[in-house]
């Protein structure tokens, strides 16, 4: 589904990821972990298509060169990309940016418009996943909204994307416990056999609640560990530090395959 | 300095004769295109028949009582003055009782030349008497066609709120042709004691043309003016609004937005003036400037000696679509009072990159997602008018309305 290749991404000279390589399967949930620094949030930003940074390698969607796309041909394409920090739009209303949104890529993809009241069963749908009271669907996108209310609609937007690769980026963070159980609920509702999953985290404790088929570690921009879900435990219990020494060493650069 | 109005008009004519427009020197016409503004003729007014008969397109669809001023004639035709409201009175100009003193604020203040020349030959215009609570939007229209004799129009706009009354009165000011010319409308607002007014000007004359605003009001205590400005049209279009608060606990909340395309270069000049104890006022302007188009805006807050517990507030944001665009943006503080809270804060920015990548990546285009980034930053502007066929007016001509 996703193959990505000795990925580097730079910013003015400065380079920040080193070569990562990564095969994502369908239907597979993979995690990762890193310490702060190391790339995590740059890698989600490169698949996501944002501006800013120069990228060499490859990266393909069922075979389709995504680094050749805007960002909104990448969401065309099936790529969801959950912010780490949700950007507030005062003045649009979030009801609206959904449906606009959702039309957007069925457009793109030559399926038809979702007329207002389709798209409000959709919406309804989705905001129950998430717990979501009713008024939420008018406020503007964002603004005004607490950080749990933030990651909550980020989950709201996948389920109504139904993308085909979502990419999480810290979406633990900032969480209390509550909100941590609701949006982890959300994500393994939306789990099921066509869409994969990549999830980035700093903390294991998410990985409780959305248990990885595969765990990787990026450390200084390469992914130096790949393993299934009990590395995670045992990052929990010995830190990155064993990573940070010797990482190079011991890389394994060729990543996981599905 | 007071006279009555026969007195000043006469005065006016006068001082036409050495008038001198305003230079880059006088701060509150900085801005302004000085060249254009010397090409405007102004003259007696005379009516006009070049002006096609339905104007219902141009402006918005409100039901209520409608008075129809054409280049500073009122238009018995177009306007709708039958049947209305309880409490409320309308009529020409020429038809009102003017005898009455103007009150010394109003003679003193407006010296620049064009309220001379509005003094001089705006003698037609609406007289509006409001002793009640009519629910209806009572609706004036201004239309400026440039003539033979003289390519500007001058017209007068009277508000007058008995104790207790409240209303909602929109001035809509529009053009017709695509000759050069243009309007100068001076309104004279005064609220009695507890009385409330809404306010809204809809300014989007054409773009060869030029629209002069002016709007003087005098408050009494515990009045409440609710003042909205959207300043599409025109090549230069300029409103100015001096607001007198003179009695106590009285409240001025003035917010506009003005959307510039093209060269345009949009104008707001507000003073508020705090004459008493605990006054509030409320500025707070939008002003989004694409292709090479200016906006301006120069909002003072002047706290005179004795008018304790002030409480103002101004802010004034700007979005520039452009390279060429431009705005100056102009706070102004003067305080002589105690215990007085005033704050000001002014904003300039392009559209946010990071909330256009937010959107991009949900698959919205690029034209899309600016265009809504641009909808619901101006937007706000419109958050506190009820009426929809206002609303409905204002995001048709922002092209939002299929959103």
């Amino acid at each position: 589904m996703l193959n990505v290749a000795n990925l580097t991404a730079s910013i003015e000279d400065n380079p920040i990821l080193k070569g990562i390589d990564l095969n994502v399967g369908a239907g597979e949930v993979h995690a990762i972990m890193g310490p702060n620094g190391s790339g995590k949030s740059t890698f989600a930003h490169a698949l996501a298509g944002r501006d800013g940074y120069e990228i060499e390698g490859t990266a393909t969607i069922d075979g389709a060169d995504l680094l050749e796309m805007e960002p909104e041909e990448r969401a065309a394409a099936g790529v969801f990309m959950g912010f780490q920090y949700p950007v507030e739009i005062p003045g649009v209303n979030n009801m609206y940016f959904l449906r606009t949104a959702l039309n957007s890529v069925r457009r793109t993809r030559g399926e038809d418009e979702i007329g207002a009241r389709d798209f409000l069963e959709i919406a309804q749908k989705a905001m129950d996943l998430v717990e979501m009271k009713k008024d939420f669907l008018h406020r503007s996108v964002n603004a005004g909204f607490s950080g749990g209310e933030k990651k909550r609609n980020e989950i709201l937007q996948m389920a109504v994307m139904e993308p085909r690769l979502a990419v999480l980026d810290e979406t633990d963070s900032g969480l209390d416990i509550d909100a941590l159980r609701v949006v982890a609920a959300g994500v393994n509702a939306l789990r099921g056999p066509d869409r994969s999953m990549i999830v980035i985290t700093h903390y294991q404790r998410l990985l409780d609640y959305i248990k990885p088929d595969f765990v990787h570690v990026l450390v200084d921009g390469k992914i130096v560990e790949s393993g299934d879900h009990t590395l995670a435990v045992h990052l929990e219990d010995h830190g990155y530090a064993g990573f940070l020494n010797s990482g190079l060493d011991d890389a394994s650069l060729s990543g996981a395959t599905a | 300095m007071s006279g009555t109005v026969s007195a000043l008009r006469a005065e006016a004519l006068e001082l036409v004769e050495s008038l001198h427009l305003p230079t880059k020197r006088d701060e509150a016409w900085r801005y302004a295109p000085h060249k254009t503004l010397s090409e405007l003729t102004f003259g007696p007014a005379t009516a006009t028949d070049a002006l096609p008969t339905d104007i219902d397109d141009q402006v918005p669809a409100l039901d209520g009582p409608r008075i129809v001023i054409v280049n500073g004639v009122v238009d018995a035709t177009r306007s709708q003055l039958g049947s209305l409201p309880a409490g409320v009175q309308m009529v020409s100009l020429d038809d009102a009782d003017q005898s009455e003193q103007r009150s010394e604020v109003d003679a003193k203040a407006a010296d620049d030349a064009f309220s001379i020349l509005n003094r001089a030959y705006g003698d037609g215009g609406a007289f509006l008497q409001i002793d009640g609570q009519p629910t209806e939007t009572i609706h004036i229209v201004d239309i400026a066609v440039p003539g033979e004799t003289q390519n500007a129009s001058a017209s007068r706009v009277v508000i007058d709120m008995a104790v207790g009354s409240s209303a909602t009165v929109v001035e809509t000011r529009i053009g017709s042709g695509d000759a050069f010319g243009g309007s100068n409308v001076c309104t004279e607002i005064s609220l009695a004691a507890n009385a409330s007014l809404e306010h809204i000007i809809l300014q989007d004359l054409p773009s060869t043309q030029v629209h002069l605003g002016r709007v003087d009001v005098v408050q009494a205590a515990e009045s409440n003016l609710r003042a909205r400005l959207f300043n599409l049209g025109s090549d230069y279009g300029r409103v100015a609004y001096h607001v007198h608060l003179n009695g106590e606990g009285a409240h001025a909340d003035l917010s506009g937005l003005y959307f510039g395309f093209g060269t345009q270069t949009l104008d707001q000049q507000i003073t508020v003036v705090h004459d008493a104890k605990d006054c509030t006022s409320r500025q707070s302007y939008r002003g989004v400037l694409d292709d090479s188009s200016t906006g301006v805006w120069n909002g003072g807050v002047d706290v005179r000696k004795g008018a304790d517990g002030t409480d103002s507030e101004q802010s004034n944001d700007n979005l520039l679509l452009s390279r060429q665009a431009d705005v100056n943006t102009m706070p102004r503080l003067e305080i002589l009072a105690d215990e007085v809270s005033c704050q000001h804060g002014a904003t300039v920015g392009q559209l946010d990159d990071e909330a256009l990548y937010y959107m991009r990546s949900r698959g919205i285009p690029k034209d899309e997602a600016s265009r809504l980034l641009i909808k619901g930053f101006a937007d706000q502007t419109m958050d506190d008018i009820e009426s929809d066929a206002i609303r409905t007016w204002i995001t048709e001509r922002l092209g939002h309305d299929d959103a």
